[in-house]
């Protein structure tokens, strides 16, 4: 029976990293429980992380039954280099992506401060009549808004901007995306497939937009997303689609029904903990 | 001492620098001719303590980040702004704008929305419609 655990591991491996991600992105409904579903997406790609570093250590005990020590010091050797180079793989992306990140970042909020007035703490202005908002994620953040933003916009609208920008920094999301592009650039694909990003960023702007809710009301941050996505030109938005529609139909359709958070809550707990479970079974 | 200068402190004076050659444009017109360290430094000095080395660094960080360039006049540089506050400003927003459609970039700055096509201009209108009715019927019960 252990025999077939390694296989299976690296079929997990297989399936949380690139079958799982294509079959959730299509799953739409999660979408009224983001924080579940983000919660979900996070298990399946570390699950699929850990079921690609175990497989090769959890054929160890099978072919380490012969009696030959240098056959099995080598056979411990290629197992180590296999789960290596799977590590040496993600952390390669993850400096790749953080550096880069991170640069992009500390340009942008060098320029902005000399640029924008500056408002409040980290709130900065930009003298631009096209409105526009956003964050600048990192250990010095900033909320730039444009001038245009701030014609645009009556107060409690204004108020819900803030605070979806505020949560995104407060709760760290840059983080959450960076994760995942680095997920995205670590698994080598036959096709590139931007739909799991793109989930993946919609979930977070939609839990950001529940912070929104909670500080202005649904009916201000909804006539927010409204105002903002008719003064963006069109064709700025072509390319992989836009969130504004999904985010704003998702404020209609109000709270989810309790069964999709716990259903995504039981698939990440799977996703999760199956990968652990088969290895500690191959080595007992 | 411009090695005791931190970070944040010399991003607040490169701002501070900046408005003062923009000020300075304006003010001269078209007829500027740049300003050099020495002047730069004699400008803020009695308002604020800045030692003449840091302005140096200060300005040397400001054409490298491309803000502003630099003329030779004997053994001094001459210090121009690269373009108006209004231009750049326009130019960064631009930037921001399109970065939204690069991938890799969209992880970077978090934009509120990314715009929205005609098209789904109508669907927009349509949920918010749905959301006003309910608010509208919460408050009118
Ligand atoms: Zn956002």
């Amino acid at each position: 029976m252990e025999f077939v655990i390694p296989f299976v591991l690296a079929g997990l491996a297989v399936l949380l990293a690139w079958v799982a991600p294509g079959l959730m992105a299509r799953q739409k409904r999660f979408r009224r429980a983001p924080r579940a579903a983000l919660v979900a997406w996070q298990a399946v790609s570390v699950g699929g992380i850990l079921a690609a570093l175990a497989a090769a250590p959890a054929a160890l005990p099978l072919l380490l039954d012969g009696d030959d020590p240098i056959m099995q010091a080598e056979l411990v050797v290629l197992a180590l280099l296999v789960s290596t180079a799977v590590l040496a793989r993600l952390l390669w992306a993850g400096h790749r992506v953080g550096t880069r990140l991170r640069r992009i970042r500390s340009d942008h909020r060098e320029l902005v401060d000399i640029i924008a007035t500056h408002d409040r703490d980290r709130v900065r202005i930009l003298q631009h009549p096209t409105p526009t908002a956003y964050c600048i994620p990192g250990r010095q953040s900033r909320v730039v808004l444009s001038q245009g933003v701030l014609d645009a916009l009556p107060e409690d609208q204004l108020d819900a901007v803030v605070a979806h920008e505020d949560a995104h920094l407060r709760s760290r999301h840059d983080l959450l995306l960076e994760f995942f592009t680095v997920v995205h650039e670590a698994v080598p694909r036959p096709l590139p497939s931007d739909a799991a990003l793109f989930e993946v960023r919609l979930l977070v702007e939609a839990l950001a937009d529940r912070a929104a809710v909670r500080r202005s009301g649904e009916l201000a941050t909804a006539r927010a997303l409204l105002t903002l996505a008719g003064s963006r030109a069109p064709e700025a938005a072509l390319g992989a689609g836009t969130t504004a529609p999904v985010r704003l139909r998702l404020l209609a359709d109000g709270p989810p029904p309790t069964v999709l958070s716990a259903t995504a809550y039981a698939w990440a707990t799977l996703a999760f903990t199956l990968p652990l479970i088969l290895l500690v079974l191959a080595w007992t | 001492m411009p090695h005791s200068t931190s970070a944040p402190r010399l991003g607040d004076l490169e701002r501070v620098v900046m408005e003062h050659l923009w000020e300075a444009a304006t003010a001269a017109g078209a007829g500027f001719g740049g300003a050099t360290v020495r002047e730069v430094h004699d400008r803020f000095s009695g308002e604020r303590e800045i030692a003449y080395t840091t302005i140096m660094t200060v300005l040397d960080r400001l054409a490298k980040k491309d803000l502003v360039t630099r003329e030779r006049d004997g053994r001094a540089w001459r210090y121009f702004p690269a373009d108006t506050r209004e231009a750049l400003t326009a130019q960064t927003m631009r930037r921001t704008l399109d970065d939204m459609e690069v991938t890799d970039r969209r992880a970077a700055l978090l934009h509120f929305l990314d715009g929205a096509t005609s098209d789904e201009l109508d669907d927009l209108k349509a949920a918010l419609a749905e959301i006003e009715s309910r608010a509208g019927s919460r408050r009118r019960p």
